[in-house]
């Protein structure tokens, strides 16, 4: 079966408009089978950054990139316009470490990465270990692509980096111990109880712009475009709301992330801290534009426009 | 409700081992092929050919899949999935 010059050119330049595109069933957010699935949860651990294509959403293109690929199924993977494989070779390759090296992911010789572990963190690590441990289970220490860490007591595959710090031994997966240098653990007091906490120093700088209401009310009267995001509830919407705000729903989540990186946005909510996380979420994600409204509607209704009812 | 009979006629296994075998050889060079059916749909195909010289697991494959396609593509196609596929230099 051949392929319409048409179409053998729009592929191309979906291809060739992002340096990684995944063809695939559903979206990023919420993969419709499982390979598609197993492929983001690969992606999601090297980069940011990346381009999906829903199949689903388009009859027509879903057997044309099967034609273009010469490959008979989905999901297909695509870097520097380069096909890579499907779901079994995608992955082949990021066990054994050609994936992150296609995708420009640089990862640490052994025996190179230093992390630092203090002596309460140390302690509750040996004791979490002697507690849960056992056989062939080993503390992992994992850092996605988001800088989001996590520990856990799980089985040694082998293909870790190991680690020592004060004593304890920690297993890195390659990708984490890429993100991991320098990084240290200390065991803070929290309300609801002792918590390890993480200070990662490769982890991008979320620069959040702190905006009082005073300065949202002078940016929206400047009439200048931006994105004025409001992420409480539903209920809380219908309660009081601000002039000009949009609602933010997976819909709304999914525009934005399709905006360029440099659009301005501006989060609010009740008070400030739901709004924070959100604009550290899109930060994350790679926005360079992203702003918080301090005090949120509350400050708002105080200092602005005391016509929006307070709650 | 009626039952949906497929046209055996058409997706005949033994045609089907025959048609993936045309296509291959037609497609690729010199090729010594040989298609074993594995099950309603399912086919396992082993490929000898010097075109394969030189080139990664997955550009092998793409080029029989390349050759194939049309019998995977859309719905009731004759070949639901290649279980093996085996690309070999002589």
């Amino acid at each position: 079966m051949s392929l319409d010059e048409a179409a053998r050119e729009a592929i191309g330049n979906l291809i060739s408009g992002h340096e990684v595109t995944l063809f695939m069933k559903g979206t990023r957010q919420q993969p419709q089978c499982g390979f598609s699935n197993t492929v983001i949860q690969i992606l999601d651990s090297l980069v940011t950054d990346y381009q999906t294509v829903d199949v689903l959403a388009d009859q027509k293109l879903r057997e044309d990139i099967k034609t273009y690929s010469s490959w008979p199924t989905i999901p297909q993977l695509y870097v520097g316009g380069e096909f890579i494989g499907g779901c079994d070779i995608i992955q082949e390759l990021f066990q054994n470490g050609e994936l992150a090296e296609a995708l420009g992911v640089e990862l640490p010789e052994p025996g190179t990465l230093a992390i630092e572990i203090s002596d309460r963190a140390a302690e509750q690590l040996r004791a979490a270990n002697e507690q849960q441990g056992g056989p062939g289970r080993a503390l992992h220490l994992s850092i996605d692509a988001r800088f989001q860490a996590n520990l856990f007591l799980g089985p040694v595959d082998g293909n870790e980096l190991v680690v020592e710090a004060n004593g304890i031994e920690l297993r890195l997966d390659r990708m984490s111990a890429s993100r991991a240098a320098g990084l240290s653990m200390d065991v803070v007091d929290t309300p609801q109880g002792p918590g390890f906490k993480i200070e990662n120093p490769n982890a991008p700088q979320a620069r959040i712009g702190q905006l009082s209401v005073q300065g949202l009310k002078a940016l929206i009267d400047t009439g200048e475009r931006f994105e004025l995001m409001d992420v409480r509830t539903i209920a809380e919407r219908e309660t009081a709301h601000i002039e000009g705000s949009t609602l933010m729903d997976d819909a709304e989540a999914s525009r934005l992330e399709a905006l360029p990186k440099d659009t301005r946005i501006v989060f609010h909510c009740h008070h400030g801290p739901r709004s924070q996380q959100a604009a550290e979420h899109f930060a994350a994600l790679g926005f360079t534009n992203v702003h918080n409204v301090v005090g949120g509607i509350d400050a708002w209704s105080n200092e602005i426009d005391p016509s929006v009812p307070k709650y | 409700m009626a039952l949906q009979i497929l046209n055996a006629g058409e997706n005949d296994p033994a045609k089907v081992v025959e048609d993936l075998e045309t296509r291959i050889t037609n497609a690729i060079a010199d090729a010594e092929v040989s298609v074993t059916a594995a099950g309603p749909g399912h086919f396992e195909i082993r490929v000898t050919a010097q075109a394969f010289d030189g080139l990664s697991r997955v550009k092998k494959q793409q080029l029989v899949y390349g050759a194939i396609t049309d019998l995977m593509s859309g719905q009731n196609a004759p070949v639901h999935a290649i279980d093996k596929m085996e690309c070999l230099t002589p």
